[in-house]
């Protein structure tokens, strides 16, 4: 019965890729502007024939009559992640619905559209708007909850019940010196900037701009599925959850990013043995790290990356010379303080460090979603 | 002898898809032909690292080692040069964005000179 039901959907999938003429790549996930042009705005009105409610983008199809020739678009929208956080569903528009939508076009020509507007044609009620849906602070500050052995909690305590981090201050690594103009996937606003982001070797800063000029197209996170090593697992609107494991005398960082991923930091004194080649707990893409507290403050030392990832949005390099050291601290209960300072010889002139906050978002769990779905 | 390196480069070449690099883009294995060498053979391995200084590394290793004496980036225009065993290498990275970018170009030595194309592996 399931294997029917999945079958219907992949021809009703099938049959929407055919509609579409051939228009290949419908599902990856990317950044916006690598895909879709934001000079070419386009309005359409039209009748709405699927909603593909799947991650990682929805997709609202819509046949489109102009001059007595009908055409099937594809909206790209929103991920069901966001749309349900902002109050929608699956079934907020049905086929047979009358919508105008407001957008820009794919950059390939194809007959494929970011919706910036949807509205109801019949009511001229928006519908798929995204909220901002970061949780308010409240006005005083509440203490950081303690863990059984006094120290500061990074995570879950019984009484808070649920929660992880979201919503980060910063969407990609710039040294905290530098003030720049960026979009939450890390493209600058102005490539003139991108010197200004960290002191990069002359190599790295070239492939920097080169992979900003592409407007991050290439990102090994959305085209291959790589995991979010390094920093930018803090860099994610899908968050994080921290678990400590006291007995155990290490700390998990539970990804709602990536492939669900997890890091592990090893709290029990062993020595630091990060190696790119790998090991059973050095796991390559998010090396392999060690820590202390140092009064509220997990402090943690993480060599052994590989190279075959990005380790912030936007596209800054690093090489396997790379070694993070990063501080945590929770100075009070909604905000999560982060700091990183990246030693990496390989790609950088000196040492540089970024910060940043991330919220606690009470009563819920990690947004489920795997990088799977970012593929075709 | 020369029908079976090229037979074995195709092999290479067919057997999958390189390994992702996102660090230095000369970093890795690079495999293909520079034409035309009677000395060494149509066929040529780089083996190529970055230290944070220096590109260092070296041709065909294992067979007639050459280390790398001098190798230059230029990331203005991705062009390269590399000398080692009296031959010298200039050449331009291609599609810089994949794991499998190439080198073109050409090589030459005291007595010859040819094209030069390599894919990294």
């Amino acid at each position: 019965m399931k294997k029917s039901i999945l079958k219907k959907k992949t021809l009703h999938l099938a049959l929407a890729g055919c509609l579409l003429g051939g228009a290949a790549g419908v599902q990856a996930h990317h950044p916006i502007q690598a895909k879709f042009d934001r000079n070419a705005e386009i309005t359409l009105s039209g009748v709405v024939t699927l909603v593909d409610w799947s991650n990682p983008h929805t997709h609202v199809f819509v046949n489109v009559t102009d001059a007595g020739v009908t055409q099937n678009w594809a909206v790209e929208l929103e991920s069901p992640i966001t749309l349900k956080d902002s109050g929608w569903s699956s079934d907020t528009l049905k086929p047979g619905d009358k919508i105008d939508v407001q957008g820009i076009r794919a950059k390939n020509g194809s007959r494929q559209v970011w919706g910036e507007s949807v509205v109801a044609s019949e009511t001229g009620t928006p519908v798929f708007s995204v909220k901002d849906t970061a949780p308010l602070k409240p006005a005083e500050p509440r203490p950081a909850p303690k863990s059984s052995d006094g120290k500061v909690a990074l995570g879950n305590t019984l009484e808070l019940g649920d929660g992880y981090w979201g919503y980060p201050t910063e969407y990609a690594l710039v040294e905290d010196s530098a003030s720049i103009e960026m979009d939450k996937y890390g493209q600058l606003a102005s490539l003139s900037d991108a010197s200004k982001v960290a002191p990069l070797q002359d190599w790295a800063l070239a492939l920097y701009q080169y992979r900003q000029q592409r407007e991050l197209q290439d990102d090994p996170m959305f085209i291959n599925c790589k995991p979010p090593g390094g920093p930018r697992q803090y860099q994610s609107d899908l968050g994080i959850k921290i678990l400590e494991d006291k007995a155990g005398q290490r700390v998990f960082v539970m990804m709602g990013s990536g492939n669900h991923n997890f890091r592990i930091i090893y709290l029990d004194g062993r020595s630091q043995a990060g190696q790119v080649s790998g090991d059973d707990d050095n796991p390559l893409y998010f090396g392999r790290s060690v820590g202390q507290w140092e009064g509220d403050t997990l402090v943690v030392n993480t060599t052994g990356f590989n190279e075959d990832f990005w380790f912030s949005n936007g596209g800054l390099p690093h090489t396997s010379m790379l070694t993070l050291h990063e501080k945590f601290s929770r100075p009070d209960l909604d905000t999560l303080h982060y700091e990183v300072t990246v030693e990496d010889p390989g790609a950088y002139t000196r040492n540089w460090t970024a910060s940043w906050d991330m919220s606690w978002v009470s009563g819920k769990e990690l947004p489920v979603h795997f990088c799977q779905d970012n593929r075709p | 002898m020369r029908q079976l390196a090229r037979t074995f480069l195709l092999f290479i070449l067919m057997s999958g898809t390189a390994m992702a690099q996102e660090g230095h883009p000369l970093k890795g294995s690079w495999i293909g032909e520079w034409t035309g060498n009677a000395t060494h053979g149509d066929f040529v391995l780089l083996v190529l690292d970055w230290d944070g200084k220096n590109i260092t590394g070296v041709i065909n290793p294992g067979t007639d080692n050459m280390v790398i004496e001098k190798a230059e980036l230029d990331p203005t225009d991705w062009s390269v040069t590399i000398q080692a065993g009296g031959y010298e290498i200039e050449g331009t990275i291609n599609a810089l964005e994949l794991p499998s970018r190439s080198i073109v170009g050409t090589w030459k030595n005291q007595d010859r000179g040819g094209k030069l194309e390599i894919s990294r592996q």
